[in-house]
Formats: C-alpha cells, sequence, structure tokens
C-alpha cells in the first residue's frame, strides 16, 4: 500500500518543483506508474482475502478494483485537461494538478480504509478538492450552483451517517471492516433501529444518486471541467456503492423491511432519468442522467443484499467507471472544438472526424451494455438477481434496458451521424492525445472481458 | 440598410408576387414587405459572418441558445397547474406507492410459501 500511497504524496512537491516544460510529462509518468503499480493490487492470494493489511488500510477483493480504477483514473484526467489548461498562468495549472492529487490521495485512502470512520473522513475529504474543481475551472455561471448543490447535498446526507457510525462504536467497541461482520447487532427501540438505517444508508444513497436525491448530479457533471467530470463519474459515485456495500453487512435484520422504498425508488429512477435523457439537448447532461440509471440498477443490485446482486453491482460500477468517463471525454474532445455542448450543434462528426468515430462508437455500445462488455455482465448479474428477488421487477428494469439502448444510440446517432452544420469551419483534426485518452479507457473495457473474474469481489468462484 | 436589394433571380415571398396580390389590403403587403426587410438584414448578418475568411468560432444563433436555455432551465419557470400536478402525481407520486405494494405482496407471498414448503418438508421428514 506504501508503493502506492507515497508516490501518491509525492505527487504534490513533483507538480510544485518541475519546471514548466517538463511539468506535464512529469506528472503524467509518475501518474502512470502508479496506476501500473496498483494493478498489482488485483492479485489477492490470502486465505482471508485481505491483502496489503496493517492496522488503518488493507485491501480485499470488493475495493480492489475500485482503487485500481482511481489509480488509473489520475493519468486519463492529466491527459484530458492539458489542453484546456495550456492557456493558463502556470501557478493555476499546479494548482490544478495538485488538487486532482490530493483527491487521488483521499480516494485510496477511502477505498483502502479498515475502518469506517477513517472511510467517513476520507469521504468527506473528496468533497473539497472536486468543489474547488468545480467552481473555479468549470466554464459557465451555473457552476457555483452546482458546487453548492454537490456539496450540501452530499453533507446533509453524511452528517447522520456520523452518529450512525459514532452509534456503533459505542456499542460494539471497534468500527473495523474486519470485526463488525461479527458484532451484535445495535439494540434499540423499533423507530430507532429504522433511523439508524435510514441514517447509515443516505449518506451513501444521496451519493450514487439515488432518483429522488439526484438532483446535484447533472448539475455538476455538466459545469465540471473534463477531469471532474471525469472523475465524478467514474469514481466518486462509486464512494457510494462501496460504502452501502460495506455496511450492509452490519445492518442485516433490519434490512429486510427497510429496502423497500429505495428498491422502488431506485428501479422507478433507472426508467425516468432513462426518459429524460431522450429529451436532453446538452450532451454532458445526457450523459450525467445516464449515470444516474446506471447507478440506480446499481443500488438496486446492492440493497437485495443477495451474492450476485453484489458482484453484478461492483462490475457495473467499474465498468460503467471506464465508460462513463470515456463519454464525458469524447464529449469534451466536442466542446473544445465548438465550445458548446448542444447536440445540434455538433452533428453529423463521422463525416469531419472519422477516426473518433469509432471510439464514440465503442464508448456507445459500453454505455448500452453490450455483449460481451463487462457493462452486459453487471447489468445482466443485477437483473437476474433482481428477477429472483421478485419477479415484477423484470418489468421495470427490461424497459429500463431498453431505454438505455435508445438513448446511448440516439447519442451516437445525433453527435455522428446526420448532416454536419454548414457553418462549421475550425474543426482541428483529432490529436493523438485524444486517441490515447480515449484508447486507454476503452482498451481495459475490452480487456476485463477476457478475465471479470478480477472484479467479482467476494464471490469469486 | 437602405442600400439593400434582393439577388436578382430570388424568388419573392407569395405577397410581394406581383401576379399574386392584387386581392391584399396595401397595409398587408406593407407589412410583408417590412418583414421581408427584416429576414432580408438577418440574412445578411448570417453570410457575413459565414464568408468571413477570418472567422474561427461557430456563428452563434440567438434563437438556439434561447431554445438551449429554456430546455435545461425548466425548474425554474415551472408553474402548478392543474395539468401539471396531474403529471406529477402519475408519473412520480403514484408508481412509487403502486410499485412498493407489487413488490412487498409478491415477497410476502414468496415469503409464505417458502416457509410453507419448509414446514411440509419438515413434517415429511419427521423433523421436531
Amino acid at each position: 500500500m506504501l508503493k502506492i500511497l507515497i508516490p501518491t504524496l509525492f505527487l504534490l512537491p513533483t507538480t510544485w518543483l518541475t519546471s514548466s516544460k517538463w511539468l506535464w510529462p512529469t506528472a503524467l509518468t509518475q501518474s502512470m506508474l502508479i496506476a501500473l503499480g496498483s494493478i498489482t493490487w488485483l492479485n489477492n492470494t490470502t486465505d482471508t482475502g485481505w491483502t496489503a493489511l496493517n492496522s488503518y488500510i488493507g485491501t480485499d477483493p470488493l475495493s480492489t478494483p475500485l482503487l485500481v480504477l482511481s489509480c488509473w483514473l489520475l493519468p486519463l484526467m492529466l491527459l484530458a485537461s492539458q489542453n484546456h489548461l495550456s492557456s493558463e498562468p502556470m501557478n493555476r495549472q499546479r494548482m490544478y494538478i495538485t488538487l486532482l492529487a490530493t483527491l487521488q490521495l483521499f480516494l485510496i485512502l477511502a477505498f483502502g480504509a479498515t475502518e469506517m470512520i477513517m472511510f467517513y473522513v476520507m469521504f468527506e475529504a473528496t468533497l473539497i478538492p472536486t468543489l474547488l474543481v468545480i467552481t473555479r475551472w468549470g466554464n459557465q455561471t451555473e457552476r457555483l450552483n452546482a458546487g453548492t448543490y454537490f456539496l450540501f447535498y452530499t453533507l446533509a446526507g453524511s452528517l447522520p451517517l456520523l452518529v450512525a457510525l459514532l452509534m456503533l462504536q459505542n456499542s460494539t467497541g471497534t468500527l473495523s471492516l474486519l470485526i463488525i461482520p461479527y458484532a451484535k447487532p445495535l439494540l434499540l427501540m423499533p423507530f430507532g433501529s429504522k433511523i439508524w438505517w435510514a441514517a447509515c444508508m443516505i449518506a451513501f444513497l444521496v451519493k450514487m444518486p439515488l432518483y429522488g436525491m439526484h438532483l446535484w448530479l447533472p448539475k455538476a457533471h455538466v459545469e465540471a471541467p473534463v477531469a471532474g467530470s471525469m472523475v465524478l463519474a467514474a469514481v466518486l459515485l462509486k464512494l457510494g456503492g462501496y460504502g452501502m456495500m460495506r455496511l450492509m453487512i452490519v445492518l442485516d435484520p433490519l434490512s429486510k423491511e427497510m429496502v423497500y422504498p429505495f428498491i422502488v425508488l431506485a428501479l422507478w429512477g433507472v426508467i425516468m432519468t432513462g426518459s429524460i435523457c431522450l429529451r436532453q439537448t446538452d450532451l454532458k447532461s445526457l450523459i450525467a442522467y445516464s449515470s444516474v440509471s446506471h447507478m440506480g440498477l446499481v443500488a438496486g443490485g446492492i440493497l437485495i443484499q443477495t451474492p450476485w446482486g453484489f458482484t453484478g453491482a461492483l462490475i457495473l460500477m467499474i465498468a460503467h467507471g471506464l465508460a462513463s468517463s470515456a463519454l464525458f471525454c469524447l464529449a469534451n474532445t466536442n466542446y473544445e472544438r465548438t465550445h458548446s455542448r448542444t447536440m445540434l450543434l455538433a452533428r453529423g462528426l463521422q463525416i469531419a472526424l472519422p477516426l473518433m468515430t469509432t471510439w464514440w462508437f465503442i464508448a456507445s455500445l459500453a454505455n448500452l451494455a453490450l455483449p460481451p462488455l463487462p457493462n452486459l455482465m453487471g447489468e445482466l448479474m443485477i437483473l437476474t438477481s433482481l428477477f429472483n428477488w421478485s419477479a415484477w421487477t423484470l418489468v421495470l428494469t427490461g424497459i429500463g434496458t431498453l431505454i438505455t439502448a435508445a438513448y446511448s444510440l440516439y447519442m451516437f446517432l445525433m453527435s455522428q451521424r446526420g448532416p454536419l452544420p454548414q457553418h462549421m469551419l475550425a474543426l482541428p483534426p483529432s490529436y493523438t492525445r485524444e486517441h490515447l485518452l480515449m484508447a486507454l479507457h476503452l482498451i481495459p473495457l475490452l480487456l476485463i472481458i477476457l478475465k471479470p473474474a478480477l472484479l467479482w469481489g467476494w464471490f469469486a468462484c | 440598410m437602405a442600400d439593400y436589394r434582393e439577388a436578382p433571380l430570388a424568388t419573392r415571398p407569395k405577397t410581394l408576387d406581383p401576379n399574386e396580390y392584387f386581392n391584399l389590403s396595401p397595409d398587408y403587403r406593407r407589412a410583408e414587405a417590412e418583414r421581408a426587410a427584416l429576414r432580408a438584414g438577418l440574412k445578411r448578418q448570417y453570410q457575413l459572418q459565414l464568408n468571413n475568411p477570418h472567422r474561427k468560432e461557430l456563428i452563434e444563433d440567438p434563437a438556439l441558445n434561447r431554445w438551449v436555455y429554456a430546455r435545461a432551465n425548466p425548474y425554474n419557470h415551472f408553474k402548478a397547474t392543474k395539468k401539471t400536478s396531474l403529471l406529477g402525481a402519475l408519473f412520480g407520486v403514484a408508481p412509487l406507492f403502486i410499485l412498493y405494494y407489487v413488490f412487498k405482496t409478491d415477497r410476502v407471498r414468496l415469503y409464505r410459501r417458502t416457509t410453507y414448503c419448509q414446514c411440509i418438508a419438515d413434517q415429511a421428514l419427521d423433523v421436531g
């Protein structure tokens, strides 16, 4: 663990001490080496499952895929931001990279934490660099509103979590993730236990986001610069899913009754946000709502607490992280050329930028869960475990899959096919940097097809 | 714009076509001529920008901007009318209750069936 944490920590002096000519190559190389080093975590050989274990941090098959995803994402974020930051003064560029690196550090500590309070503190700490990136480097005036919504929704959801965790600590004496599965349940009055259950879960459900509490997400994703959108969609949403998976074990007997409203919200949210996607004019907004839709399925898979549900949720989280981040990068390539996010303005790009169309195609297919991509594997596992839970969910998830396919294809056809606008003159051809960025997103997604067992979590058989 | 004339081979709108307009009042014809002049002015502006060799950015369309703003900010101008309340209740509130009822009855039925089957199996095997 230290071989990843120390280089990430020292990325901060690196960004401030390198000369301006070598800043971006150095930051990229260091973060890429960290990412390659983090892949070694996928090798879980211990009997108990917990590797790299010490008093504070450890990795297990559940956190390892998410850790690798967040480490992998930092070089990609730096690659994506290079263009729009090149016109800023040097100190601001260094500040941006510093914020991304501190976010990375907090994410590694959050996913690797074995103590729930440490996870909670890191969960909250990730809000700060993200808020700074959104409000300082976003492009429209709405970014202030977006930052406020983002910060206050998550904070309001997570304060009850702090109280709930402290109550658990009081009763069990420890909050270590290795011990609390075996702790005796919290004995409260019936209504009190329900409130305690809700307090534990609401923070993560707001982060996921669940359909009723999702209003912060389209604003934050749309107003953030590309690296902010990437990290939000790919990793920060998964913090919510990860927290839920960890805490579900502790909450067990209560969950049988309490999950119903949330599963209903999650599944209905899949359909509602999918339908909203079909009516969006703003490309980034479409991708943001599609994230809500996929995360609704993940929430449904986690809340039913079955092995396949958890496995499907974990695979869908990783696959969606890569695919969604790829789509945001593609949307950014459009934005850098036309300075507008309106889909109508950037149509018919297959004629102008045919190589980028390949990446658009693969990313859209990944979004609509085409076999044999891991997106389908995750969705299918969640679908079947939900069907086993109750046969009627198939109606909702089936319609949801149909709408997902519809809006993914709509996005592809709207941006690539059709007539090229007559008045678009200066479309620089696709840079190699952009192709590299897309390749680094989608090639891991394609490689996961060959060995999805790496991402199955605790239930890999 | 006083020196603007339309292109020699351009077609005229119907109400300015001399073969058609004898049944129209002079006021209407004047209004149509003004509207045609406005349209021509906008078209000239667009063509100036379109054929400008030093232009690098997109031509801004204020109508498109207004439409995109309207599509992106529905909540600021939301009003609770009978139609919107009905739609909200139909798509936002009722499905939640209906789905809760459906899932709960289905799960209770499954639970009763599994415990019943377990009970029968236990009796059959003579488990205490």
